[in-house]
């Protein structure tokens, strides 16, 4: 029999409605890389989640080294040596990082802090793995593949020896990926034995030893890594065979529809601007990715796009008018259609019924009102159509509370109301975050559709894979400027990421003669 | 009570379909809110003086049965203060100023009726609509403060209390037309701005019960038919998604808050045109710088209500009942103040009744249930 | 110069209490819960304060035992208080601002409803002396002694030591430490084994204290003794939120915003005693207007970089993440 530093056995956790763990079993060795692979909702995170102490299995045991163990909260895996990176950083943004690191396990003298020991640890360990941090930098000035490593040494700080990364390399460029996985190589050297929660194969197949497979809440098995391929990878994870490739015909872009000019826009976090000259033009029959790292600028440059926020200078024209000091209806009405990055925060009204939710962009035209008061019958009718076409699926019709929808029928009720509104441009930002791979396929056929249709497509990713495959034209943004323009089919995901992370750039001169 | 009479749409009188509907679900916390209240209130009675306990207890329960006009008279403000923090709270707004706007709107409504000559049958008419005005003056700063200056609403409509309150008193103190400085009271109202009495002897009672419910109805269609009250609602659950519609939430917020203002003033206009049971006089007003309370049981009756402008109408009434009880149990020797510690126990056991329901729903169910919620669980899986 | 002295004397006894209501506020908000039921917690203080003063003022006990004895009543009694709102705002996640309003409204009603039974007055009057001419050795101290050690009261002193003890508790211990996480991004505290739960409790308990406390330490310095249902603290409580706001949730900066506040009310009432203002021939009520109008001026001027804690308002809900 093997040794297992971490076994996890027959694991059932319930949650209202869903089984999101169905008799799991998980066994780690000591010092592996063991890959957790798995779709958005497979229960990958609930599984950890159990393993760290925040949610407690229903049925299943839990042993370290062969020992059955009680995990009730986070300091009893603490206790036991199991730290996490969480996907989303568990920071406090106004603390700085020592305060961070030591958190929850404080020297302290009568319970007075004594912070200088504690920075000479930290030093210690940064050197060590060559973390390179600060410790008395706020959280909120550090970059964030820099809070991913005060993460990191959060669990060297507490001397954890099982290491969970909860899908760590979503939030990172690919040179910052690289830095990670090498990290975390040297991590396992060091004896250390690492959870890597992924849906993503090529980091698998590039680090892991194993790899077990989870889908829909189901344990699917275990694999070497050596012994097995991406393709067969992806079968275990989905149950059939997906395409990487999106299939689309050559595009053929007709007139310019969005036009933007030297736009400007102010920043709310720092003196600087957020969006700086930025000048590009997006056609009829194309999808224009703007591609680039989680805040670069994108969130800013969508606000001024849709009306949300000022511009400080510059113009953009939509369908040749100036739409520069146009409210949000108006530039709707103008034909512009708009995906929100965050459908529960801006694209939704969770507590509104799905009817409600699909004429957010037209109770107001006269199909929908009559002096003011709402067409309810009118309403219902539409509804019903939308639902019917795009295959929005819910439990009580039209009537259901969004809320208690599916992450991916919302966003099919967005991108429903966003489509079939009169539009000349669609802006799409990261449309498929945190969507299963059906849904992922579904969006993305649509997005070509749209181009197909004639219209101009905006996208806006953070994912490598979706602006190679969907888009025909990339533009990288790069502290709030256009640093390159690239082709698709002439570049990779190695000089992407480089243009990403700023390491090379296009001269604005071949930019603007383009444009 | 209304939203039983509302389940006759469906076809088969079906029990399982009334607990569902939310109506039913605001209906029963409230009741259970109140309920601790009374409990609350009657273990005061208790302690104070166990022999008349039971006494004191009845007349609160009960005793405004007797005087249905003065609940209906007593019900009219608190049901405009209701129907003030109700609507802005269906914005997401929390105007916990209605109480100034009260003040505003009982001055403004008082300013009109004894300086401005007017004929009979119109002069009481716009006194009312002075004190609207008045209410909506003082509602639309917090508002403005709101949308453009981005100052939180309830701290903005706190101070707004103690400005109003002190501006209103000063200003009644100053005018000899108003104010009798010998009895600290402002004179009677003259009879042509007087509210008409709807005629129930010994009792206040007036027209303006009828406009207050006739109000809450215009209200109510306006929050669930309208393009308005689409907006209004849409901003109040998230107000990120409705600017991302194009909805014009600053305007929006201030408007709400001038419009509950406007509610709450009427409020104030309503209590102090109103004739009271001696013929040829009207209720007065006594400057003595205290905050107005029936701002803050608007709080209350708008909590009772779930913010529903119907609901806010029954719950108007109860609370208006109760304080009537209060006052008599007097009779036998409490202190009607001990009804206003009752409101305030409501209030208490409102913000959190619908959780400690549903968890004392769980635990019942847990039970007493498991069939039942394993059958719901694979109903939704198969979703 | 003797008016100076004199609206300085004045001033303190003002500023304490909107000092210490304010820590309490910050204490309770860095925590991550609004405590906008200071108002009511005061008052709940103030009185139990005073039936303390009451029940042993004929007693040769002195008056700065009483004092300090009634402080800690008050504190007690806050501190109960309090504990209802931790209740329905932490473990039964209620909306905050519902529930502090709740707290408020209860005490003047309350208060009269036990007065008019057991003393048939609106409140309990006290008349034991608190006041202090001179403060031995440090009263000698030219101009500062006159200022900040003559005619004045304990309190004064006592509400400087627990800023002291506020600042230190907030930056330079575990305690502060887990307080302030709490309230900036709870999930955070949560994975690291913190329970927000109790951090916030703590939070609460703290304002409760403080705000006790200071309800009494009004009583005492700002109405000489009197406690009553019908004025109760006079929106000190809310003012005291406003304080907070403008001293940005930072101790020492609080202190400021207190003083600020202060000197405005005590200016508004001794008009009569400034020739100045007096010939102006001002209605006083707008003097007595002055601290709320300021109040609304400056949350107007510095909302807009205003820096709350995140995570204040919003219930923690351990499944939500």
């Amino acid at each position: 029999m093997e040794n297992y530093i971490v076994e996890m056995l027959n694991i059932t956790k319930e949650f209202p409605g869903i089984i999101a763990n169905d008799d799991i079993t998980l066994k780690l060795k000591k010092g592996e890389i063991h890959a957790l692979l798995g779709e958005n909702g497979a229960g990958k995170s609930t599984l950890m989640s159990v393993l760290f102490g925040l949610y407690q299995a229903e049925k299943g045991i839990i042993k370290m080294n062969g020992k059955e163990v009680k995990i009730n909260n986070p300091n009893d895996a603490n206790a036991l040596g199991i730290g996490m990176v969480h996907q989303h950083f568990k920071l406090v943004e106004v603390f700085t990082v020592l305060e961070n690191i030591i958190l929850g396990v404080e020297p302290n003298k009568m319970g007075f802090l004594q912070e200088s020991e504690a920075k000479e640890k930290v030093l210690y360990l940064s050197e060590k793995y060559g973390l390179k941090v600060n410790p008395d930098a706020l959280i909120e000035d550090i970059s964030v593949g820099m809070q991913q490593r005060v993460e990191i040494l959060k669990m060297l700080y507490r001397d954890n020896e099982i290491l969970i990364f909860d899908e760590p390399t979503a939030v990172l460029t690919p040179q910052e990926i690289k830095e990670l996985l090498k990290i975390m190589k040297d991590l396992a050297n060091e004896g250390k034995s690492i959870l890597f929660i992924t849906h993503k194969l090529n980091e698998i197949m590039e680090v892991s030893d194993r790899c077990t497979v989870l889908r829909k809440g189901k344990y699917m098995g275990t694999v070497d890594v050596k012994d097995t391929t991406k393709e067969e990878l992806s079968r275990m994870m989905v149950g059939r065979d997906i395409t990487f490739t999106v299939e689309k015909e050559e595009a053929k872009p007709k007139d310019v529809v969005l036009s933007i000019k030297n736009m400007t826009v102010a920043s709310k976090i720092h003196k600087n601007n957020a969006i700086r000259d930025v000048s590009f033009d997006v056609r009829a029959g194309e999808i224009v990715c703007l591609a680039g790292i989680d805040g670069n600028g994108q969130t800013e440059f969508v606000h001024a796009l849709t009306g949300l926020e000022k511009l400080v200078s510059g113009s953009i024209k939509l369908c040749g008018k100036d739409i520069s000091r146009s409210s949000i209806r108006q530039r709707s009405m103008g034909g512009m259609s708009h995906i929100p990055e965050d459908r529960h925060k801006h694209g939704l009204v969770l507590d509104y019924t799905l009817e409600e939710n699909l004429v957010l962009q037209r109770y107001w035209q006269k199909q929908f009102q009559n002096n003011g008061f709402i067409k309810f019958g009118e309403v219902r009718k539409y509804a019903e159509d939308l639902i019917e076409r795009f295959d929005i699926r819910s439990g009580q019709g039209p009537e259901t509370i969004t809320r208690s929808m599916s992450g991916g029928n919302q966003q099919k009720a967005i991108i429903a109301r966003e489509i079939d509104k009169e539009h000349e441009l669609l802006v799409a930002v990261q449309p498929t975050r945190g969507l299963d791979v059906g849904a992922i396929e579904y969006i993305h056929k649509q997005l070509v559709d749209r181009r197909d249709a004639g219209k101009a497509v905006l996208l806006i990713s953070l994912e490598l894979d979706e602006v190679m495959n969907v888009s025909d034209r990339i533009l990288v943004i790069y502290e709030g400027e256009i640093v390159g323009e690239l082709n698709p089919k002439e570049t990779n995901v190695q000089e992407l990421g480089l243009y990403m992370s700023g390491a090379k750039r296009n001269t604005s001169k071949e930019i603007k003669n383009e444009g | 009570m209304k939203d039983k009479k509302g389940a006759p749409r469906k076809t088969k009188f079906d029990i399982k379909k009334i607990t569902q509907l939310q109506g039913y679900s605001s209906f029963t916390s409230a009741l259970m809110a109140i309920v601790l209240g009374l409990i609350f209130g009657f273990m005061v009675m208790l302690f104070a003086n166990p022999g008349s306990a039971l006494a004191g207890f009845r007349f609160v329960v009960l005793g405004g049965l007797g005087r249905i006009g003065d609940v209906f008279y007593f019900a009219t403000p608190i049901l405009m203060t209701g129907l003030a923090v109700g609507f802005a709270f269906k914005m997401g707004l929390f105007n916990i100023g209605a109480s100034g706007q009260y003040t505003m709107g009982l001055y403004f409504a008082l300013y009109v009726a004894f300086m401005w000559q007017l004929p009979n049958g119109i002069h009481w008419m716009v006194a009312i609509l002075a004190g609207m005005v008045g209410g909506m003056i003082w509602g639309f700063i917090p508002g403005f403060f709101k949308a453009f200056l981005n100052v939180n609403e309830v701290i903005t409509s706190i101070m707004f209390n103690y400005i109003g309150m002190y501006l209103v008193d000063m200003w009644i103190q100053s005018n000899a037309t108003i104010y009798v400085s010998s009895t600290t009271r402002t004179r009677y109202v003259p009879m042509s701005a007087q509210i008409p009495s709807l005629g129930i002897s010994g009792s206040n009672v007036n027209f303006g019960i009828v406009i207050g419910i006739l109000i809450a109805i215009i209200l109510y269609i306006v929050l669930q038919k309208t393009t308005f009250g689409y907006e209004l609602k849409a901003t109040g659950f998230n107000k990120h998604a409705s600017e991302y519609a194009g909805m014009k939430g600053k305007k929006n917020i201030v408007l709400a808050m001038a419009i509950s203002g406007g509610l709450a003033g009427l409020g104030g206009a309503f209590l102090i045109l109103a004739p009271s049971g001696i013929v040829g006089s009207s209720m007065t007003y006594e400057p003595i710088n205290i905050i107005a309370a029936n701002g803050f049981n608007g709080i209350a009756v708008s909590l009772l209500g779930h913010s529903h402008p119907l609901g806010i109408i029954f719950s108007a009434v109860f609370i208006s009942h109760i304080q009537r009880g209060g006052t008599l149990t007097s009779l036998v020797g409490y202190k009607p103040e001990i009804i206003d510690v009752v409101i305030a126990v409501i209030i208490y056991f409102s913000a959190f009744a619908m959780i400690m329901k549903s968890s004392a729903g769980k635990f019942i169910k847990s039970k007493f249930g498991k069939k039942e919620n394993k059958e719901n669980k694979v109903a939704k899986e198969a979703e | 110069m003797d008016i100076v002295y004199y609206l300085v004397q004045n001033m303190l006894p003002v500023a304490i209490p909107l000092l210490l209501v304010a820590l309490g506020g910050m204490f309770s908000e860095r925590s991550g819960v609004i405590n906008i039921g200071l108002e009511g917690i005061m008052l709940f203080g103030a009185y139990f304060g005073a039936l303390f003063v009451y029940n042993v003022q004929g007693t040769s006990m002195g008056p700065q035992t009483i004092l300090l004895l009634g402080m800690l009543i008050a504190g007690i009694a806050g501190f109960l208080y309090s504990l209802l709102l931790s209740f329905a705002a932490v473990s039964m996640k209620a909306n905050q601002v519902i529930s502090g309003t709740a707290l408020n409204m209860m005490i003047p009603a309350a208060v009269l409803l036990f007065s008019k039974m057991f003393f048939n007055s609106d409140g309990i009057t006290t008349n034991k002396n608190f006041y202090i001419r001179e403060i031995p050795i440090l009263g000698d101290i030219p101009v500062i002694g006159q200022l900040f050690f003559q005619r004045t009261y304990l309190t004064v002193i006592i509400g400087f030591v627990f800023l002291a003890i506020a600042t230190i508790v907030l930056y330079k211990t575990r305690f502060g430490l887990r307080l302030r996480a709490c309230g900036e991004h709870p999930h955070a505290a949560d994975s690291v084994g913190i329970n927000v739960y109790k951090m916030r409790y703590a939070g609460v308990s703290i304002s409760g204290v403080l705000a006790g406390i200071g309800g009494y330490f009004y009583s005492v310095g700002v109405m000489d003794g009197n406690v009553n249902g019908h004025t109760g603290v006079a929106g000190f409580g809310f003012l005291a939120l406003a304080v907070m706001i403008f001293g940005q949730w930072k101790p020492i900066r609080i202190m400021f915003a207190a003083l600020f506040f202060a000197f405005l009310r005590t200016l508004a009432y001794s008009v009569s005693l400034i020739p100045f203002l007096f010939n102006l021939g001002i209605n006083q009520t707008y003097y007595k207007m002055l601290p709320y109008l300021a109040t609304m001026l400056v949350l107007a001027l510095t909302s807009k970089k205003s820096r709350a804690p995140k995570a204040e308002g919003i219930p923690y809900d351990k499944s939500q993440r």
